[in-house]
């Protein structure tokens, strides 16, 4: 079954770093060019973000992660170097489009903010297994209910599309059209997604019995079957980018106060 | 004291007016094999569930009397607290998973981790049962991946890791397909053989009869009999309460075969030595309907999902009026050819004709009014919050006015026996009941050939006579009834043609007696013959016999 | 009252609604895509948890839903929306839990709500991290025509969510009105029955 999670083990260093470790570098990355203020600063965190990404071998994996948004990357370019409200100084145009400058650094600064976070995104979520992440979240106090919603969801997905497909043939056998105009597709919703909702809802009865009556109840504290080997690079690269914090926060302080 | 005393259990669900078990004492020791039987909504899953604690801690409403585990009280102690005494494997595999993990394993571990056990101890259990369940091997799955029968077996060893002195198996096999029910009776066996308590409830009669040390009747939530199989079956009329004895059974009490206690034989082995010498078999005269015209017809099919890997390879077949019942294990393509004919694929290869009409360029929801096909899982089309409506819609999309589609589903629904339940919530249905609901939406759309995929899965004895009743009753209208099925007596008692696949190719065609007479096929597509051919042969009749009817019209004892 | 609506049980029933729940936002987005329907659908699941579980559960449901999406599917965009997403499983679970999944006309109220909900916090958010837009081509296509026409940003911003979340609501809590509507009782007895077990021998 196809799973959900984009992770996969290509063996590199940063699917063995441990996934705190990965959280402070996201963490990093939106704080720090934040405190600095300045275009350079995104810059510099951008090429670092494809720095990794190249060496955790997944840069290729993570370009359909940034082609999702290219939409709205694309269109706050546009809507901003065209109408933004502080827009004085004309840059260029093309016929009769003029595009202005103000707007333009702004959509430059949006842009950089958002491509930023998907890139420093992408270095979590392409190398993390799910499974790991809420394990050690648990192991540091997490409550293990709310660890196991959130593993569950990985593996109940997969599972629901199974149902989806069946319930798409079930129902196109009742002589049901899935395709044509606007007003057939919409009347074919709900005959789709009421079966699956409904016994998607209905399994949870069963499943909670099967939860009970493995000692999930149970409010004593759980252990592990698992644990983490630890990477050597972990606690020196976990220090270093909470001290890059606490510098660009303490000189943006520096900067409000002189 | 027993191990499990319950004392006078009464039981009512929120929302219900009626006691689903009323009045229930019984005792199970240490170490028995106790079977429950009884038809649909007997009490039977309650009262397992009232051994775990779920009922009333789970489902609350009302509760009476006392069920005692190892002298804990099971409505007080918490489930979680009992699920280290009292394991719970039920029906639905899938179900039963934790969801909590990605791979056999923790799977297993899950349960374990609950309880905080050490991660060494952890490691030993885990390791053992997975050799013992035979699933070592599968144990970096992801267990959603799996077959039912392997589902199964994970969820068994998923209880069995807790060192539970007692394991209840709620009906445990009735949604696998046979190698799968295999695979999870040889776990059993190994149960037994462990000196593990175990309680089963089950439809399979002759699994119930071969392994309990006692059996227990249910009917309407009160005990109607208890005792050894042999008494059991020789003391109480259990048809009358929905259960069919095992063929043995009614065979022995048809001919007044009792055993020196008076008993009567449970187990092939018991009777043959009271029968043989004792039976002559009169030859058997079939008399099959003569085959017709085709109505729907397969040229060289083959099919693929990945080029160069055939599910089917060239089948041809002719499917004339005749009741035809395709067999094979799962893997064999049965599903597969069920969907080509139906449209819901298309083929690789070849061409499929509805009277003589290719139907290539047919959508599968254009096909609908001509081809119906019922699906395994009746959740996975009910979506209307009133039974009839549901019905109605099939024949609503095929273009029918409002009154003749009302007509054609209230016929639909009495063939099944819901009309009283039109403006119910199919929800609010057991799931026996929506399967026939399923059904009935199929059959009101009045197509000429209607498929079907595994009818009887859920159903009991009560749910596989009115199967046969229905497809006598389409058969007699003149339609093509088609299923896949793995009810070998079914097959026998119902159907006029049986194809036989393995490995995505037709390996035997013909009556039922005649293939059911070839044991070689039967073994290539991994299957078994009926219990009462099984029998009639030992006894020594030339003919494959198909039914216990048959059986006591050809035989006579001497 | 007040204490009724907020009530929650956090009991194994329950817990196991919630990634139900979120699956089912999956799959509605799924339906709405594949059936190329022109609106997200993706909060179905959020509502039904705000209507069986009540509105710390739906909120849950729903911060959690998009935490989820951004951490391991790597739509990270969404994680900023997890307060979008908690305050309309959070509103629809006190509408609900106050009588106004009930009927038809009251349902449309809700989805009113849970509309606004999503436009008051989602339109801050909109303006901090995209300068005021959606990503949604409608609703960008109006942000645009009112920037140019010189409309205050926030103003044109919140034109942009009203064309997003309005209908989509609307469609939405339809939907759930009638699923909710349909399921059985002895599901929804779990998450809202008596607590009570009634002991017969007393």
């Amino acid at each position: 079954m196809k799973s959900i999670s984009l992770y996969r083990d290509n063996g590199t260093w940063l699917c063995s770093v441990h996934p705190f470790t990965k959280l402070m570098y996201i963490t990093f990355a939106i704080l720090v060019p934040l405190f600095i203020h300045s275009l350079w600063a995104y810059a510099a965190l951008i090429i670092l973000d494809i720095a990794i990404l190249i060496s955790g071998k997944i840069l290729k994996r993570s370009r359909p992660l940034i082609i999702f948004s290219l939409t709205i990357i694309v269109t706050i370019f546009i809507i901003k170097g065209l109408f933004d409200e502080n827009n004085v100084s004309k840059l260029f145009s093309i016929g009769p489009i003029i595009f202005y400058k103000e707007g333009l650094m702004k959509a430059l600064r949006t842009d950089a903010v958002i491509i930023n976070m998907l890139l420093s995104f992408a270095a979590f979520v392409l190398t993390t297994r799910p499974s790991d992440l809420t394990e050690e979240l648990e192991k540091h106090g997490l409550p293990p209910r709310l660890c196991y919603v959130i593993t569950s969801v990985f593996n109940i997905i997969p599972q629901m599309m199974g149902t989806v497909n069946t319930i798409m043939d079930a129902q196109k056998s009742r002589g049901m059209e899935t395709e044509g105009k606007l007003s057939v597709r919409i009347k074919a919703f709900i005959p789709l997604i009421t079966p699956v909702v409904s016994s998607s809802l209905i399994n949870t009865r069963e499943r909670a019995i099967a939860l009970e009556v493995r000692g999930f109840g149970s409010r004593s504290k759980r252990s592990f079957v698992h644990s983490w080997k630890k990477h050597r690079g972990d606690k020196a690269i976990t220090i270093m980018l909470f001290a890059a914090i606490i510098l660009s926060a303490l000189w943006r302080i520096f900067i409000w106060l002189s | 004291m027993a191990f499990i005393e319950i004392e006078n259990l009464r039981y009512r669900y929120p929302s219900s007016e009626h006691f689903a078990l009323d009045g229930i004492s019984l005792q199970i020791e240490k170490g028995s094999f106790l079977g429950i039987i009884g038809r649909n909504g007997a009490g039977k899953s309650t009262l397992a569930s009232a051994i775990a604690g779920l009922v009333p801690q789970f489902y609350k409403g009302a509760y009476g009397g006392r069920v005692l585990v190892d002298s804990l009280d099971a409505s007080r102690t918490p489930v979680s607290t009992l699920s280290s005494k009292v394991g719970l494997v039920f029906q639905n595999p899938f179900n039963q998973l934790s969801g909590a993990a990605d791979n056999v394993y923790d799977e297993i571990c899950f349960g374990m981790q609950n309880f905080a056990i050490d991660r060494d101890e952890m490691i030993r259990r885990a390791d053992q049962v997975l050799s013992l369940m035979g699933m070592t091997e599968y144990k970096d799955r992801n267990p959603f991946d799996l077959s039912g029968g392997q589902m199964q077996r994970v969820a068994l060893s998923s209880v069995l890791v807790m060192e539970p002195d007692v394991i209840i198996l709620d009906e445990p096999t009735s949604q696998l397909d046979p190698q799968g029910s295999e695979e999870v009776f040889q776990a059993v066996d190994k149960l037994r053989e462990r000196g593990i308590t175990v309680i089963m409830i089950e439809q399979k009669i002759d699994k119930i009869a071969k392994y309990s040390d006692h059996i227990l009747l249910l009917e309407n939530g009160k005990t109607i009999g208890y005792g050894t199989p042999e008494e059991l079956f020789a003391n109480y009329d259990t048809t009358r309460y929905g259960v069919l004895p095992p063929a043995v059974v009614q065979i022995a009490d048809a001919l007044s075969f009792r055993k020196s206690n008076e008993t009567l034989p449970v187990l092939e082995q018991d009777a043959i030595p009271l029968m043989s010498e004792h039976i002559i078999f009169t030859e058997a005269r079939h008399t099959r309907e003569e085959a017709t015209d085709a109505i729907m017809r397969a040229e060289n099919l083959s099919f693929h999902y990945n080029e160069g890997k055939d599910v089917l390879s060239s089948i041809s077949l002719s499917f004339d009026s005749r009741p035809t019942a395709i067999i094979g294990q799962n893997g064999a393509g049965k599903t597969t050819l069920a969907k080509l004919l139906k449209g819901l694929l298309k083929p690789s290869e070849g061409r499929i004709f509805f009277k003589d009409i290719d139907t290539k360029n047919r959508t599968a929801a254009s096909i609908a009014p001509d081809i119906g096909y019922v699906f395994q899982n009746p959740d996975d089309q009910i979506f209307k919050p009133k039974v009839l409506d549901e019905v109605m819609f099939g024949p609503l999309n095929i273009g029918m006015g409002e009154a003749k589609a009302k007509e054609q589903a209230m016929k639909a629904l009495e063939m099944v026996r819901l009309e009283t339940t039109l403006e119910r919530n199919p929800y609010d249905l057991d799931l026996h009941e929506r399967k026939m609901v399923a059904l009935a939406s199929v059959i009101a759309m009045s197509p000429s050939v209607i498929i079907f995929d595994e009818p009887t899965i859920a159903q009991d004895d009560d749910g596989k006579q009115m199967m046969r009743d229905v497809i006598a009753e389409l058969a007699k209208e003149g339609k093509l009834v088609i299923s896949i099925l793995h009810d070998m007596d079914l097959v026998a008692s119902s159907f006029d043609r049986v194809i036989a696949m393995a490995h995505g190719t037709v390996i035997d065609d013909g009556a039922p007696e005649e293939v059911f007479s070839h044991s070689e096929t039967l073994k290539r597509a991994g299957l078994e013959e009926p219990h009462v051919s099984s029998l009639a042969r030992k006894l020594g009749s030339n003919d494959t016999i198909l039914t216990v009817a048959e059986f006591l019209s050809l035989a006579r004892k001497v | 009252m007040k204490n009724n609506i907020f009530r929650t049980k956090f009991d194994t029933a329950t817990i196991v609604l919630i990634p139900a729940c979120i699956g089912i936002n999956f799959i509605g987005k799924f339906f709405a895509q594949a059936l190329k329907l022109p609106l997200w659908l993706d909060s179905i699941g959020t509502c039904i948890a705000a209507c069986l579980g009540g509105p710390v559960i739906g909120g849950i449901s729903g911060a959690l839903n998009n935490i989820i999406y951004g951490l391991v599917m790597g739509d990270s965009i969404s994680i900023i929306y997890a307060l979008s997403s908690l305050f309309i499983g959070f509103f629809v679970g006190v509408m609900a839990r106050s009588g106004f999944m009930q009927t038809f006309p009251k349902a449309l109220i809700t989805s009113l709500v849970a509309a606004l909900a999503a436009i008051v916090v989602s339109t801050p958010l909109n303006i901090i991290f995209w300068g005021g837009q959606t990503g949604n081509i409608w609703g960008d296509a109006v942000f645009a025509a009112a920037q140019a026409a010189s409309i205050p940003l926030w103003l044109s911003s919140f034109f942009d969510e009203v064309i997003v979340d309005v209908p989509d609501k609307i469609v939405t809590l339809i939907l759930v009105f009638i699923i909710v509507k349909s399921l059985p009782e002895k599901l929804t007895s779990l998450y809202a029955g008596s607590d009570e077990i009634e002991r017969l021998d007393q």
